[in-house]
């Protein structure tokens, strides 16, 4: 499975730290579109653009000394993790050896200069086209489009496909659930241990998680990641509620098109038009991911909402209130909320805008065999919990957490070990010769010097026998 | 000097105790190591898993059915 690139560093995006393991040459090309320049501006942090502003008008290099004059001893470090970043990225590149001169990479200067000022014919932020006559389709009607999209995957991966409303993904989504680890198992896929993680995050992280593991597939597909890329930043910078032209679109465009309207983050009406919907615009709404995905999410609740009348729109979309009895209440009749509940909640009544049960030992049991953990149940709870509750200190009550931690022990009481246990050494230089060549393959799971046992796993052991075997060849003996 | 193949089965001194209640009815230990742990016969394992399984569920009290 390919790993879904580089351990993002803290508060910086995920996409970035996947930039910066792709080669010169790609990142080259991506930046030959004013778009994907504007659109990867908006991802770095204030400091980053700030940096990049100050170069972006100078004709020719600057000495690294000059820029160090600027820096003041607090902003040290900030700086340099800043410069390393862009350095990674290829935007500011590091200075040859035994040079100190610094300036933007040439490809990403011509093309951030023109994504800012306009003109050229480079088509990078999309045709729009004159507005539909037909009509019918505005922001809200998106908002319901995108949100119904998207919402039906995440419904899919917690019913597991068990659940008959919720409808079967395309193949492409599937293949992408397995590739990525969420789901797991041909025909019928589950929900993994990661897969709940996945659907803690944010929608905004969901669905970088999701387009990265599709970027990374991209090879084996024969499509060009870079276009993909480019084509998710042209993506970015349009703007909601305008219909654009696909014409001017690449074979690979039209092929990543397909794909992008299965998730939801594009409509399309007419042929050769489409909508980008709110997923879409956001994609790239700068290194403040916290408003990009409360946009998301408040637009999600539009979309419950008009499934039905939901109070869910309570501030941070919080919406459980937990009491010391375990009972739980939650404001909400999502549908997908109430499934992702169900996974850990023994449900008990549903009225019309809120569903009640109690977390029990085999509720939380059936979690725990489904892979999930006693933390993942926790940070769930703590994450959606009603601002109500935030009153409350510690926020999930002691007794709660202390007891979905107790029957997660429970669980895990007895662990077995496959292997072979040695015994019945004569003397005891013959079982410490042993053990200590056991020792150094690190394969002992248990050892006790008095009764001179121990046990060895299976690869630990063959290797003690050839041990053994070997030294009795050489006449070494043993006692 | 001698190797037997087994299963280790790390526990607390709670379940030992019900392993050692259990194994007189059916012998399944091989090798009684310490307070937590023993060897168990390979081909046993399922058996005591479920058969241990079963004993620590006597012991679980549920709220389910009191609640009205």
């Amino acid at each position: 499975m390919p790993a879904p690139a580089a351990e993002a560093l803290p508060g910086q995006h995920i996409l970035l730290s996947f930039l910066a393991t792709q080669s010169q040459i790609s990142l080259t090309r991506l930046y030959s579109k004013p778009s994907a320049c504007l659109a990867l501006f908006r991802l770095l942090n204030a400091l980053e653009r700030q940096i990049i502003m100050n170069y972006l008008w100078l004709e020719g290099p600057v000495s690294s000394n000059t820029m160090d004059v600027w820096v003041t001893r607090d902003g040290r470090a900030p700086y340099e993790a800043a410069m390393r970043t862009l350095a990674s990225l290829q935007v500011l590149p590091s200075p040859k050896p035994g040079s100190n001169m610094l300036q933007l990479s040439p490809s990403f200067k011509k093309n951030f200069r023109l994504a800012l000022t306009g003109g050229g014919d480079h088509m990078s932020f999309g045709v729009p086209c004159e507005k539909d006559l037909a009509g019918g389709v505005n922001v809200e009607m998106l908002d319901r489009y995108a949100a119904n999209c998207w919402e039906s995957i995440l419904h899919f991966m917690v019913s597991s496909g068990t659940d008959g409303r919720a409808s079967r993904p395309t193949k492409g989504i599937l293949y992408l659930l397995d590739r990525s680890g969420l789901m797991a198992g041909q025909g019928a896929p589950k929900i993994t241990s990661e897969g709940f993680q996945f659907l803690l995050t944010s929608p905004h992280a969901q669905l970088w998680t999701l387009l990265l593991q599709y970027l990374s597939i991209t090879n084996e597909r024969n499509i060009d990641m870079v276009e993909v890329i480019q084509f998710l930043f042209m993506l970015s910078t349009m703007q909601l509620g305008q219909e654009y032209s696909t014409e001017v679109f690449t074979n690979t465009y039209h092929s990543v098109l397909e794909d992008l309207i299965d998730y939801g983050l594009v409509y399309k009406r007419n042929p050769n038009r489409i909508y980008p919907t709110r997923l879409a615009t956001t994609l790239t709404s700068g290194s403040s991911a916290t408003t990009s995905s409360s946009a998301v999410s408040s637009q999600a609740q539009t979309g419950a909402s008009l499934s039905g009348n939901s109070t869910v729109a309570t501030a941070g979309g919080g919406f459980i209130i937990l009491e010391t009895n375990y009972r739980l209440y939650a404001y909400t009749e999502n549908p997908l909320q109430i499934a992702i509940i169900n996974l850990f909640v023994s449900l008990r009544g549903r009225f019309s805008n809120l569903v009640t049960g109690s977390i029990t030992r085999e509720s939380v049991r059936k979690a725990l065999d489904n892979g999930i953990t006693a933390d993942q149940i926790i940070s769930y709870l703590v994450t959606h919990a009603h601002p109500q509750m935030h009153k409350n200190n510690p926020l999930i009550p002691i007794t709660v957490q202390d007891q979905i931690r107790l029957w997660e022990q429970e669980k895990n009481r007895v662990q077995i070990a496959e292997g072979y246990l040695w015994k019945e050494f004569t003397a005891s230089t013959d079982y410490n010769l042993v053990l200590e060549h056991a020792r150094s393959t690190s394969s002992v799971v248990w050892e006790n010097e008095q009764a001179r046992m121990f046990f060895v796993t299976p690869e630990g052991h063959a290797s003690c026998r050839d041990f053994v075997n070997q030294r009795m060849r050489e006449g070494g003996g043993f006692a | 000097m001698r190797a037997i193949k087994g299963v280790l089965l790390t526990c607390d001194s709670a379940v030992k105790q019900i392993l050692l209640t259990l194994n007189e009815k059916e012998a399944f230990i091989v090798e009684d190591l310490d307070e937590t742990h023993v060897i168990i016969a390979p081909d046993k394992v399922e058996r005591v898993r479920q058969a241990l399984a079963s004993e620590l569920e006597k012991n679980a009290f549920s709220l389910e059915a009191n609640v009205p």
